[in-house]
């Protein structure tokens, strides 16, 4: 009889242990709050206002449940927190003053169970570390990629090649003399090099050449500033804002199409995003010296700058200007215009500004020069076809329609007259 | 075999010279010089001089063109509700809104309207706020003017966006965002022109 009791019940283990649970659930769990449910309506309704971790609008939440003594408080401030207010409740009219006086939004809708659901979603990220991921990138900023310029390794090879020779010749001498010494020949006492008017014209030469070579750039190098990488008062990494975010480039330099100057946004725009953003966990930054910096202290210095407390969520003194260093220069005598570039001419920033969403640190991409503006002009085509503005050039509009020209440049609308920039 | 090793000693003297010349480094921390100053620095008033960089425009100063001033305060959300666009908004206005919309306000609430752009990704990216979902919920019920007034003052966690984007500008963004929401009456406008650095992404 045990026997057969004990075969039937490992036959159908499974199934008696379903009918057990199936008996006991309904009792131990009334409330199994679902987290998986919680995390949908949470971030349906309070994600906006609250995170599990951070002050936004409202307070963190990890914890809520310890912090109020009622559970059923709680439910009724989650639906409607006014008609808590109004019962007068300490905790929860201390909370209203502490987030000045913002009222939480109302949602009658919610049941007791979504709440619960919403309650054990928060309960479950609680255990989840607040802290930064670290999920690293590859440490990419110390290898620099080896330059492919084979110059120098060439004009080394012909240094090295050209002291051969000369070391040849002066063999070649020597064993001439000898042998001249031997027949009985007296040679000439040779003249020293340095007095040998051939090898000093030479030298002249050389010294000339390459002198000259280098007077004359680094004449054309001064007040340019190609390259210029100044370290900013911030390590403000456009790769992370532009690139890796994908952050439109007028978002923070809404000037550029609209004005002269692209405009170096005010600090209310960093900190329509930073007012949340608290913290740096992305890839990890260096600096071109190759030192890494720590994103979240560069964002701890912006709120030094505007005065904002992220702890209290709240601007807690004055704010004073970030003082960036300009990078891109134009002299005093050069008339350029963002506005007439990016908005008529429909140019990209890249195309002036290089690679942006790729520099850490911003440098000068182009070297600005009256030439390499010019060469822009000549070859980039104006929108000459159904464009008003150009309707009183007769005779390109004729050429056109005579098949003389296919396009339009910037320099045949007058893009290389002198005035233009220089007035 | 004197002269060899002078000849010698000249040579590594003329290569250490050029080594140093070429080697410049690849970024340069200083600006460089600049030949004559006097015409490089502005003697006018000038964007970025140090003497005039951060002024505020006179009080109630309006731009040639530029709409009139607006009034509410940010408290006033009951009035900025009923304020109607003062724009008479065409297709074109439209397809600047979404423009504009897509690149200022797209980056967070998302493309779609969604309220899941790329700064918050469903809850993995770095913005830990929800942006609001401005075709569905409570935020698709408001009134072009309660959009605009939003767009001037912040709301909750939004900050302002009056520095960035004009009045004109602000109200064609609101003409847009309810040109998608629910019971809109304009057709929706084409998608945006080729994507350039200029336009959203």
């Amino acid at each position: 009889m045990y026997r057969r009791v004990s075969i039937l019940l490992r036959k159908h283990f499974v199934s008696v242990l379903i009918l057990c649970a199936s008996i006991v659930i309904p009792f131990s769990a009334v409330k199994a709050a679902d987290p998986a449910k919680g995390k949908q309506i949470f971030q349906q309704n309070c994600a906006s206002c609250h995170n599990v971790h951070k002050k936004l609008t409202g307070p963190a939440l990890a914890g809520v449940e310890g912090r109020w003594a009622d559970k059923k408080l709680l439910h009724q401030w989650i639906r409607n927190s006014a008609s808590v207010l109004a019962s007068g409740d300490k905790y929860a009219n201390n909370l209203f003053n502490e987030y000045n006086k913002t009222a939480m939004t109302a949602f009658p809708a919610l049941t007791e169970e979504e709440i619960d659901d919403i309650l054990a979603y928060v309960k479950v990220e609680e255990t989840k570390t607040a802290g930064p991921k670290t999920d690293a990138g590859p440490a990419t900023a110390g290898a620099k990629e080896e330059g492919s310029d084979n110059s120098l390794l060439f004009g080394i090879i012909t240094l090295i090649l050209a002291v051969v020779a000369l070391i040849l010749m002066q063999i070649n001498s020597n064993l001439n003399k000898l042998a001249g010494d031997k027949e009985g020949q007296p040679t000439p006492e040779p003249i020293p090099f340095y007095k040998n008017k051939a090898y000093i014209a030479l030298a002249i030469l050389v010294l000339f050449m390459v002198g000259g070579y280098f007077t004359i750039q680094g004449a054309i190098g001064l007040g340019r500033q190609k390259d210029y990488m100044p370290e900013q008062p911030i390590f403000y990494s456009h790769k992370v804002h532009a690139g890796i975010n994908q952050i439109n480039c007028l978002y923070c330099h809404a000037g550029a199409e609209k004005s002269k100057h692209a405009m170096i946004p005010s600090e209310n725009i960093c900190m329509n995003c930073h007012k949340a953003i608290k913290e740096y966990t992305g890839p990890e930054l260096f600096t071109a010296e190759g030192k890494k910096v720590d994103g979240t202290a560069e964002i701890a210095k912006l709120y030094d700058y505007v005065g904002w407390d992220a702890d209290k969520g709240k601007y807690t003194k004055p704010g004073r200007p970030i003082e960036w260093t300009k990078i891109h220069n134009l002299p005093d005598h050069v008339y350029f215009n963002h506005s007439q570039h990016v908005v008529a001419g429909k140019q990209q920033c890249q195309t002036c500004h290089g690679n942006i969403t790729e520099m850490d640190e911003v440098h000068q991409f182009a070297d600005l020069s009256m030439g390499w503006c010019i060469n822009c002009h000549r070859t980039t085509k104006v929108q000459f076809a159904d464009n008003n503005y150009y309707s009183i050039f007769e005779k390109l509009h004729q050429d056109i329609k005579d098949k003389k020209i296919d396009s339009v440049t910037v320099e045949m609308v007058g893009g290389t007259e002198c005035q233009k920039c220089h007035y | 075999m004197k002269r060899t090793s002078n000849i010698l000693i000249v040579a590594a003297l003329a290569t250490g010279a050029f080594l140093a010349a070429c080697n410049k480094g690849e970024h340069n921390r200083k600006p460089g010089r600049i030949y004559v100053p006097d015409m490089y620095e502005s003697r006018a008033y000038e964007f970025y001089s140090a003497r005039l960089a951060g002024l505020k425009p006179v009080d109630g100063t309006v731009k040639r063109g530029e709409l009139l001033p607006y009034h509410l305060k940010e408290a006033d959300t009951a009035q900025a509700n009923l304020v109607k666009n003062p724009l008479t908004i065409t297709a074109d206005d439209l397809k600047e809104g979404e423009r504009l919309f897509n690149i200022y306000c797209g980056i967070c609430h998302g493309t779609a309207l969604d309220g899941n752009g790329p700064l918050y990704k469903g809850g993995d990216g770095p913005y830990s706020a929800a942006p609001a979902n401005l075709i569905a919920g409570a935020k698709s019920g408001y009134s072009e003017g309660r959009l605009f007034h939003v767009m001037t003052y912040g709301y909750n966690m939004m900050g302002s966006y009056a520095s960035q984007l004009d009045r004109a500008q602000r109200w064609k963004v609101a003409a847009y965002i309810k040109s998608k929401q629910p019971g809109a009456a304009q057709p929706a406008a084409a998608a945006a022109p080729a994507a350039d650095s200029t336009t959203a992404k």
